[in-house]
Order: C-alpha cells, then sequence, then structure tokens
C-alpha cells in the first residue's frame, strides 16, 4: 500500500528524513513514534503529497512519487483522509459543512452527502452538532470532527497526526476505538504519535524514528 | 457545479461592500463602452448613407457618337464601385435646366443651339466607398478621349473618408484601453478574495480539490461583477439614449436620426462578463499543489 524507498527530505539545511526505507501493507495499522522534531509530522506530509522527497521514491495506492503528474495529485488524495495535527477545519463553516465539503469535492450529490456525513457523525458520537461552528467545540470534539471529515469520503489510507494530543485518556481511548473500528473495515491506519501509552501491549508495528532516522521497526 | 455557484453566491453576499464598488466601477467603465458603441454605431450609420448622395458626374465631348457613349455606359455598369449610372443626352440636360430655371427660362431663348454636354451620372456601391478606388476611377475616366470633364464632390469625399478612419481608431483606442481597465478592476477584485480565502484554498487543495473545483467558484465571481456591471452601464447607456430622445432631441432635432440598438444594450453584460471572466483567470494564474 505505501512503500518508502531511500526516502531523504530536507529543510534548507535541516535533514528531517534521511534515506528512510519501509513497506506498509493494506489493512495494516501502524504507529509512528519518536522524540519532537523527529520527523513524524513529515513522513505523513510525504505520504499525503504536501512535500515532495529530495530523494528516493515513495509509491502510494499504486502511485509513485517519480511518475506522479500534477494533475493525478487530487485525485490520489481522496484515497487519503488525514486528520491533521492542526485540524485544518474551516471556520466559517458548520460541522456538517467541513465534513461534506469532502465529499462534496468529489462531487458527490447532496442526497448521498447528507446520508454519509451523519453516519460519519454517529461513528464520532457528534451527530448533535450539526450546526454548530468548530469555535463552539472543544479540542476533543474538534479533532472528531477532523476525524469524521477524514473518513467520511472512505479512502483507502487514513493518516493521524497526533489524534490524541489534546485528549484526556477516556476520549484518547474513544478515539483509538473508532480508529480500529476503521481499521476493521480494511483501511489502511498510520498515527504518528509522541504518547508510547497508545501502543503499549496492543502487538501492533510501531515504526521509531529519531533525528530523521528510522531506528527501530517492531511490535508495541 | 451547483456547490461552485452556491461558494460564489455566498461569496459574492458577503463581500457584498467591496463587489458594489467593482460593480459600479465596471458599471461606469461599460457605460462608456456603450457610448462609443453608440456613437460609433450612429456616425457609420450616417457616413454610410452619405456615398448615396455623392456622385461623379462625367462630360463627355460634344462630338462623342452614340457608339462610344453606350461602350463606355457598359464600362461603367461592370465596374465593381458603380451601384448605378444614369446618361442625360444634351437635349435632357436642356430640359432639366429649363425646369430648373422656371421664370427665368427665357434667358435661354436667344440660343439656336444647345451649349450642354451630354454626361453621365455615376452612383456608388457603398462598400466600394473607398477613397483610393473613387480616385482610381475618376482617373481612368479623365483619361478617355470622349471625356471632357469629371465632376465630383472632392471634399465630400475627403471628409467621409476622414472622419470614418479617425473614429474607427479613436474608438478602437478608447474601447481597447477599457476593456483593460475593466479586466484589471476584475482581476484585482478577484486577487483581493483569493487572498482572502488562501488557506480555505489549502485545505481544499489538502482534501483533493481539483484545479477547476478551485478556480470555478472565482470566475463565477468574476463573471457574475462583470455581468451586474454590464447591466448598470446598460441601464445607463439606455437612460441616457431616452433623454436625449426625448428631452435634447426638441433643441436639436438634427439628433433625431440616431438610433439605439438594442443588441448593443444587451451585449453589455455579455461583454461584462467575458471581460470579468479574462480578470478573474488572469488573477488566478497557475495553481500548485
Ligand atoms: N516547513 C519546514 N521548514 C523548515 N524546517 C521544517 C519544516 N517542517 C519541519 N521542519 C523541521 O524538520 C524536522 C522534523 O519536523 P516534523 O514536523 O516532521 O517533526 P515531528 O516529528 O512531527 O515533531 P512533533 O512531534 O513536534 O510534531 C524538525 O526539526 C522541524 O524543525
Ligand atoms: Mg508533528
Amino acid at each position: 500500500m505505501i512503500g518508502f524507498k531511500d526516502v531523504t527530505r530536507i529543510y534548507d539545511n535541516m535533514t528531517a528524513l534521511r534515506k528512510v526505507n519501509f513497506g506498509i501493507g493494506k489493512g495494516e495499522f501502524v504507529y509512528i513514534t519518536g522524540p519532537s522534531g523527529a520527523g513524524k509530522s513529515t513522513l505523513l506530509k510525504l505520504i499525503y503529497l504536501a512535500e515532495k522527497p529530495d530523494e528516493g521514491t515513495i509509491s502510494i495506492a499504486g502511485w509513485e512519487t517519480d511518475t506522479l503528474r500534477e494533475s493525478a495529485i487530487p485525485y490520489l488524495r481522496r484515497n487519503i483522509g488525514v486528520v491533521f495535527q492542526d485540524f485544518k477545519l474551516l471556520v466559517n463553516r458548520t460541522v456538517y459543512d467541513n465534513i461534506a465539503l469532502a465529499l462534496r469535492i468529489r462531487g458527490f450529490g447532496e442526497t448521498e452527502i447528507k446520508g454519509r456525513v451523519q453516519d460519519a457523525l454517529k461513528l464520532v458520537g457528534l451527530r448533535h452538532k450539526n450546526d454548530n461552528f468548530p469555535a463552539a467545540l472543544s479540542g476533543g470534539e474538534q479533532q472528531r470532527i477532523t476525524i469524521a471529515r477524514a473518513i467520511v469520503g472512505e479512502p483507502t489510507v487514513l493518516l493521524a497526526d497526533e489524534p490524541t494530543g489534546n485528549l484526556d485518556v477516556d476520549n484518547a481511548a474513544g478515539i483509538m476505538k473508532i480508529f480500529k473500528e476503521i481499521n476493521a473495515k480494511g483501511t489502511t491506519i498510520l498515527i504518528a504519535t509522541h504518547n508510547r501509552e497508545l501502543f503499549r501491549n496492543t502487538g501492533l508495528r510501531v515504526l521509531w524514528f529519531d533525528n530523521g532516522n528510522l531506528v527501530a521497526d517492531k511490535e508495541g | 457545479m451547483i456547490y461552485s455557484i452556491k461558494l460564489a453566491l455566498k461569496s459574492l453576499w458577503f463581500e457584498k461592500w467591496i463587489h458594489m464598488l467593482t460593480v459600479v466601477t465596471i458599471g461606469v467603465g461599460l457605460f462608456v463602452l456603450g457610448l462609443i458603441f453608440f456613437s460609433l454605431y450612429n456616425i457609420e450609420g450616417i457616413t454610410s448613407r452619405l456615398p448615396e448622395r455623392f456622385s461623379v458626374t462625367v462630360f463627355l465631348s460634344a462630338g462623342t457618337g452614340n457608339r462610344e457613349i453606350n461602350q463606355l455606359r457598359v464600362r461603367l455598369r461592370e465596374d465593381p464601385i458603380v451601384k448605378r449610372i444614369k446618361y442625360i443626352s444634351k437635349e435632357a440636360a436642356l430640359v432639366e435646366l429649363r425646369t430648373s430655371l422656371k421664370d427665368a427660362a427665357y434667358i435661354l431663348e436667344g440660343l439656336d443651339e444647345n451649349p450642354l454636354l451630354p454626361s453621365i451620372e455615376i452612383r456608388l456601391k457603398e462598400n466600394g466607398f473607398d477613397k483610393k478606388k473613387v480616385e482610381g476611377l475618376i482617373n481612368r475616366l479623365k483619361s478617355l478621349r470622349d471625356v471632357d470633364d469629371v465632376v465630383y464632390g472632392e471634399n465630400l469625399l475627403g471628409t467621409i473618408y476622414t472622419i470614418r478612419n479617425a473614429v474607427k481608431t479613436i474608438s478602437a483606442g478608447v474601447i481597447l484601453l477599457f476593456s483593460m481597465a475593466i479586466i484589471f478592476v476584475c482581476y484585482s477584485t478577484v486577487k483581493i478574495l483569493f487572498y482572502r480565502r488562501k488557506e480555505e484554498i489549502e485545505i481544499f487543495k489538502l482534501l483533493g480539490a481539483t484545479k477547476g473545483f478551485i478556480r470555478l467558484p472565482f470566475l463565477i465571481e468574476g463573471g457574475t461583477l462583470g455581468f451586474l456591471g454590464g447591466l448598470l452601464g446598460g441601464a445607463g447607456t439606455y437612460v441616457l439614449y431616452r433623454f436625449i430622445n426625448g428631452t435634447v432631441i426638441s433643441d436639436f432635432p438634427i439628433l433625431g436620426v440616431m438610433h439605439m440598438p438594442l443588441g448593443l444594450v444587451a451585449a453589455l453584460p455579455a461583454g461584462g462578463a467575458i471581460l470579468g471572466i479574462i480578470g478573474s483567470t488572469i488573477a488566478l494564474g497557475r495553481l500548485k499543489f
């Protein structure tokens, strides 16, 4: 599903990722961890094509960054749902419109959108917040809206950058439960986090990064 | 598509003040354009009717025989810029002179011989009305053996020609200038809107929006601004025309020949929309992912 081959990303003169190699199969549930500045967010950005590798090749769902045409980028991104570290919700739109946007971009009709948005909101337990604006929601609620927007288009890959960063233990557990449900339906999931509690004793795969290097690839 | 229209309408409403200003500016610009087209249309109308009044009279030498006259008539009829010709024999010319003299006709009494020359009066085609062609024809006629003299309205010919050319050149320049100004107004408005929504657009891109999806609302917006400006300008032009026709015309009856092509009023909104879309397209430039 996702393959990194000798991938290096350098910002100005700061090497965020250095010769990284790994592969993730379809339906896998993988954690990416490491200290702050290790390169976790950069790795996810490379996957959803917000960044380009300086060296090496990334393959995503059958596409290769080497040969990818710019006009194909939107269509590739539709296969990837992203829970951004900073949410990236539209402040002047309701919860409903924020989630519906992902489907409008894909050209869905309004009736279909309505059903899907309601399903996504139900999954994250926020059906009653339909008409609220993001500013009227708590951090944890905003995070769940972001998750709902990421999954509403039924992507094959779901990326989440510190999805429990703003949450208490109970809420974090709730969100992890949602991810497991989505994963159970066959979606490949990558979660970047420095919260080791999330994967401790789960038996799930964890990629450890430090200072831009992939230092370990083992079970949590 | 429907969603893009919704986005555009929402933005139009949300930013209504800046848009009102833009629409008025475009309206004024298109109003001026409307006036130019209006004037152009009327000047064209007037000058294109002038050639009908313009005639060339070819006086033939006294002893020209019928055969030569007929040859010349055939030749003239075949000329591409000649509309029709009228042969006036010297007898007919005398009759005409008599009638025009009316009571004073007695001054012709003492003549025992007709002193007048036969002539051919030439009317030109409107589309063949070109100074060079007309002068070419006249010079050819003058060089003929049987032609005594060629009389034509030299000044009229020159004037028509100059007016038409000057009007066309100046109008083209002003139209170009105002079109560019309108494009620029749309360009800057859409540019401002684009920067205001920059963050939103970044999110759109990350969610998988195509360039078309991002562009369309702005193009609709720019087009709508141009269209509304055109409605305003068209309304202005029409009101002014009614005013001229109603009030001013009683003082200056000359203006009665003016016409307002209704197509022009309708063309302004369409033209505005096109200029608006052009301006928006330039403002958006090349989007990058
Ligand atoms: N746009 C950028 N320009 C310059 N340097 C950057 C940029 N983005 C990231 N970096 C640098 O690259 C390195 C890796 O950043 P990244 O955001 O991937 O770390 P991270 O592992 O996600 O950290 P955190 O846990 O704090 O989110 C950091 O040293 C950061 O300063
Ligand atoms: Mg990060």
